[in-house]
């Protein structure tokens, strides 16, 4: 039997830019909020303006991590390297091995979906979120002032109160495929579960948590369009393998809403796009 | 394996099997654990971010919120929710809720000045209250209590109605017309129906969206994304609107209108409908002859035409229609001739499978009820109401009406309840026409101005619930010099807001979503839903439900001061109907008062077709309830609630409701329509038709026409503490993330000197607001566009700049639309580009 090959679809024309799988992603992963350098948005988006009024033309395309067959994240980590693939094509992170490099999001080897900081790039997004070493995580819920002394709250007994950071944090584990062997060094500190600590790198993981107890990422199930298809793509019946032998996709090429030429590979992107968010033609 | 699940457990609902005879499949049991590695329970709810209003489930581990979706069973979303449901969350977990009662320690009052509020617990709050209702009833002044309402569930009536009119005031003011009256005007006058509109968009094969976007807003959000882009394949969608926005950037047609020039642009379609011979036959009627007389600029014989379901259409043509051509339209509209001759032939040729969704950026006009009626109209021009693939009504929810509290009167009571009502509706410049009645609706923004001008009479004491009009209403600085004046105000909330900062009492109030018990009426794609809102966690503070748990507590204290009337309602008529308890405490009779209302959906008692309930416990486990498809063509065969039972081209139901009006303040028609400021005189009164749109402000002074728009990610005005509000603002489209924008077209820009971030000041005739600048293709040169929401000076420490100083974050386009109305139906104006506003770089 072949390998599954994990594989997302996102129908352009049903997407209507709603913003509700980002949103929907940061309730799953409890991605904490951006500090203007970092997004921590593991689901985003980017947007295409151009023409003049009143022929506008306006596209949303909800970004994410591409789970590429040759990740450069991957190829710009030493080894032994904290990023690599599972078996069924996720890019995964593994936070024993990272030595804080941060190769994988800058320089040369970074991942071209991802940039070091936000606020001095044209980039709408980074796929690739960092959280430096002797930060916090959630720093907001550390606010101990309250706006009205007694009768209002402050984030920090907000998030005491119900014991949880963030307040509403779900709940969720899953285990890393990828453990050290015997005798192998290990760096890093902090619970896996936590998804992150500081010092670690943080992006998608196509919410293997859920995916490896046969459900959809959730941005695929949050999405009120269904403009997110998941699937395998090894599997010659999957919608995902249906769609894309209907639909001539793309795949994006950076995070600057460009998308690779017919001839290109790039690093090999699965998320692929189909149709338009304005359709090309109508007799209207 | 998860796509196989998912479909599956949509196959169940769609056919109804969920509820098959061998039993329910609950909510809570069906995906307890959707993961072995997430424990939780999916527990039943409705989301109140907007007026869709959808049934949801919240994901709760150990006590806490921490996901929400659509419920599983709603035939509206189909489990899922716009970006709004999510926020929902930040919103229960919000640092800045109100964690216990408070009171104001310095007397002095004004915006800016702190109240020096102070913890102190329900009882002396509580008390407070109390004291001072039963101090206006022993002066005989009972009217002078005002009830202020503002979102609210079906639960509203026994703190709306039943507490100020028990004890003896009528006021209780909703918030209804700040948002919406004239759009019901619009198809009340036509079809018949003070409501809101569902329309038919799986089965549509022309969709034209009218003045708002309903990805979102206008109440229909996840059922719309969801159908959005099969609609591109099996229809034209076309948009009517003056700025670009999610649905006209998707459509295949954009219409940029001239703001407020609706009225031509529908007038001129029906024209072309006409003079074309395009409208529909089977709905319409046609000439007895058979040939068409509707020729440009000629009058016609009423008797050569025969109509069947509609009523006037001549008399239309004669008034109204016949000099209305597109080329004139174009004038107005800017709009190309061209493309108002290719949207009618395109609506009729689709028809009558059309979709003409009237939103309220078509309606909300000074002078707006007409370009409703307009709009709506072509509904019936195009034989679309109620035709599948059309515009329809809803479907029957056959809940229990709220008990009568007359008896529990006293004469007091009676007496100063029936007095006029603060709002001044009804008097002669405010019809408010609603459900055909002189003063039958609300005139939510005048209320300021009564309360400032004492008249009818002095406001000696507020309670507002769920409201925010120092913020939300329009020439909002009206509204915070009237809450300086009234003497005493409790304001029920989640957070300091800016109507908060005028309380004397603070009491802290539930968030709906999660920890309330109530419910809501919705509908969409023909099923209307009576969706329960239920408490998934317990509060974590000090707080209590705004719409029965404090009115009963209220009753409690005016009982010990000797008044127990209030109390004894509350006891007698809502007993449970499962065990003939009576309720002993708030929380009692909020649950028995649900099972009340909602008794014969789930009692058994009486098919009331649509989903089958087997009991209380079944409902609460369901958390919904959907109806029977609405039925097509309901309303055919002369079963419109008009004056003549027919579709109304020549509104007699107008007619008459203009004439009671009129003469009620011993006057004529024209003098009504001179005084509320229509330019219809005689026979137009009583037809759709054009009106030229009334602008604040002159062209030379304030070039811009200025336009107000909402945000998906807008939970009413509630969204703006939430820093994924700021993180997400991109997704409106125009708009930046962390930003308040003015968005501006790059030609207007380049003549101002204004370049892209600039900070801005934008001034109408009432005030001035200080934004930054984006410049952006998607509006009209000569007009400007902005969201709702930001602006904030309290509520919050995201929400406001500086909470302390009372510094806003980005501006509120309240403080720059003058208050101002369409009269007829209360409706404040919002839109139509009554704002002239300029702009200066600063």
């Amino acid at each position: 039997m072949a390998k599954i090959k994990y594989t997302m679809v996102i129908d352009l024309q049903k997407c209507v830019g709603c913003g509700a799988c980002a949103i929907a992603c940061k309730t799953e992963n409890n991605t904490q909020d951006s500090n203007g350098v970092h997004s921590y948005n593991w689901s985003d988006f980017t947007f295409k303006k151009e023409g003049k009024f009143p022929d506008v033309k306006y596209a949303a395309i909800p970004v994410l991590c591409n789970h590429c067959d040759e990740p450069a994240c991957m190829e710009g980590c030493p080894e032994p390297k904290a990023l690599y693939k599972t078996d069924d094509g996720i890019t995964m992170y593994n936070y024993r091995y990272c030595v804080q490099c941060r190769k994988c999001f800058e320089g040369k080897t970074a991942c071209p979906y991802s940039s070091p900081d936000l606020s001095k790039t044209d980039a709408q997004y980074s796929v690739i979120s960092f959280n430096e070493p002797g930060t916090t995580t959630h720093p907001f819920y550390s606010d101990k002032k309250a706006l009205i002394q007694g009768g209002t709250g402050s984030p920090a007994e907000m998030s005491m109160k119900v014991n949880a950071l963030p307040p509403d944090k779900h709940e969720y584990s899953y285990k890393d495929r990828m453990k050290p062997e015997a005798g192998q060094k290990t760096r890093g500190k902090g619970k896996l579960a936590d998804v992150r600590a500081d010092g670690w790198v943080e992006k998608c993981t196509f919410c293997i948590h859920r995916v490896r107890d046969g459900l959809n990422p959730y941005c695929v199930d949050a999405c009120p369009s269904n403009a997110r298809i998941f699937g395998d793509r090894n599997d010659a019946n999957s919608e995902v393998t249906l769609l894309l032998k209907k639909h001539k996709p793309k795949r994006l090429k950076n995070n600057k809403g460009e998308f690779l030429g017919a001839n290109e590979k790039g690093t090999g992107p699965n998320v692929f796009y189909i149709r338009d968010f304005k359709p090309q033609s109508k007799n209207a | 394996m998860n796509i196989k699940r998912k479909t599956f457990l949509k196959g169940m609902a769609a056919t109804g099997a969920l509820f098959a005879v061998n039993g329910p499949i609950f909510n809570s049991l069906a995906l307890a654990k959707t993961s072995s590695s997430s424990d939780g329970k999916w527990l039943p709810t409705s989301c109140q971010g907007c007026t869709t209003w959808c049934p949801a489930e919240v994901f709760v581990q150990n006590g806490r919120a921490v996901k929400v979706k659509g419920n599983r069973y709603s035939k509206q979303n189909d489990g899922v929710l716009c970006p709004k449901g999510h926020l929902a969350l930040k919103e229960l977990y919000d640092p800045d809720r109100v964690k216990v009662p408070m009171k104001r320690t310095n007397p002095k009052k004004g915006k800016g000045v702190d109240p020096k509020f102070v913890p102190i617990s329900w009882d002396e709050a509580l008390n407070t209250i109390a004291d001072k209702m039963m101090e206006l009833r022993k002066n005989g002044e009972p009217e002078k209590f005002l009830l202020m309402r503002g979102r609210y569930s079906y639960m509203r009536d026994s703190i709306y109605a039943a507490l100020p009119k028990v004890f003896g005031s009528p006021n209780g003011i909703s918030h209804s017309s700040i948002c919406a009256e004239a759009e019901k005007f619009g198809a009340f006058y036509t079809a018949g129906n003070w409501g809101y509109r569902d329309y038919d968009l799986s089965n549509s094969k022309y969709v034209l969206i009218w003045g708002c976007d309903p990805l979102s807003s206008n109440r229909m959000i996840p059922a719309t994304i969801k159908r959005f882009g099969d609609m591109l394949d099996q229809a034209t969608v076309t948009v009517v609107d003056p700025k670009l926005q999610s649905s006209s950037a998707k459509a295949h047609e954009w219409l940029p209108i001239k703001p407020g020039e609706d009225g031509a642009l529908a007038s001129a379609i029906a024209h072309v409908l006409l003079t074309e011979g395009l409208w529909n036959k089977e709905f319409v009627g046609d000439f007895n002859a058979g040939k068409n007389l509707f020729v440009a600029g000629k009058k016609v014989d009423e008797s050569a035409f025969t109509e069947k379901e509609t009523f006037g259409l001549v008399k239309w043509w004669n008034i109204e229609l016949k000099d209305k051509t597109p080329s004139w339209a174009a004038e107005k509209t800017l709009i190309t001739e061209e493309q108002i001759h290719r949207v009618a032939r395109g609506l009729a040729k689709a028809a009558p499978y059309v979709t003409v969704w009237l939103g309220p950026g078509a309606a909300m006009h000074v002078r707006g009820g007409y370009s409703a009626m307009a709009v709506h109209a072509l509904s019936g021009l195009l034989g679309s109401i109620d035709h599948e693939g059309g515009v329809l009504a809803t479907a029957k929810i056959p809940v229990k009406k709220f008990p009568s509290f007359s008896k529990y009167q006293d004469a007091l009571a009676k007496k100063h309840s029936k007095k006029p009502k603060i709002d001044q509706r009804g008097t002669k410049k405010f019809p408010a026409l609603k459900n055909g009645k002189s003063g039958g609706g609300v005139v939510t923004d005048n209320t300021a101005n009564a309360i400032l001008q004492d008249d009818p009479y002095q406001i000696k004491m507020a309670i507002g619930y769920m409201n925010n009009f120092t913020f939300s209403g329009t020439g909002a600085e009206r509204w915070e010099k009237a809450m300086e004046k009234v003497p005493f105000f409790a304001h029920i909330t989640t957070n300091a807001a800016e109507m908060t900062q005028y309380a004397d009492i603070v009491l802290p109030s539930t968030i709906t979503q999660f920890e309330k018990m109530g419910f809501v009426k919705t509908k969409a794609n023909r099923y209307a839903t009576a969706t329960l809102i239920l408490p998934v966690v317990k509060p974590f503070w000090d707080v209590k439900m705004d719409e029965t748990e404090i009115p009963w507590l209220i009753a409690e204290k005016l009982k010990q001061r000797g008044f127990s009337n209030l109390l004894d309602f509350f006891q007698n008529e809502f007993k449970d109907p499962e065990t003939k308890k009576k309720p002993t405490n708030g929380i009692e009779f909020t649950e028995y008062n649900l099972k009340n209302q909602t008794a014969p959906l789930w009692d058994g008692k009486k098919d009331v077709g649509g989903d089958k309930l087997n009991g209380w416990q079944d409902f609460k486990e369901h958390g919904m309830w959907n109806s029977s498809p609405y039925k097509f063509k309901k309303r055919w065969g002369g079963k419109f609630k008009t004056a003549t039972h027919k579709f109304e081209f020549y509104s007699e139901t107008l007619k008459t409701a203009l004439g009671k009006h009129a003469k009620k303040h011993k006057t004529n028609i024209d003098d009504i329509l001179k005084i509320t400021n229509y330019e219809a005189r005689g026979e137009l009164a009583f037809v759709p038709h054009y009106e030229a749109p009334y602008r604040h402000g002159s062209l030379s002074e304030y070039p811009f026409d200025f336009i107000d728009f909402k945000s998906k990610l807008n939970r009413e005005g509630r969204s703006q503490n939430l820093p994924w509000y700021y993180e997400f603002k991109k997704m409106d489209v125009g708009d930046m993330s962390w930003d308040d924008v003015l968005q501006i077209n790059p030609i207007d820009a380049e003549n101002l000197g204004i370049k892209e971030g600039d900070s801005i000041k934008v001034t109408s005739t009432v005030a001035s607001i200080l934004v930054n600048a984006h410049l952006w293709e998607g509006v009209r040169p000569g007009t400007v566009a902005k969201c709702y929401g930001q602006g904030h000076w309290a509520y919050g420490r995201f929400a406001a700049k500086d909470y302390q100083n009372a510094v806003p974050r980005g501006g509120n386009n309240n403080l720059l639309m003058p208050n101002d109305y369409d009269r007829l139906s209360g409706s404040s104006a919002r839109n139509g580009g009554f704002t002239g506003v300029k702009i200066e770089k600063v």
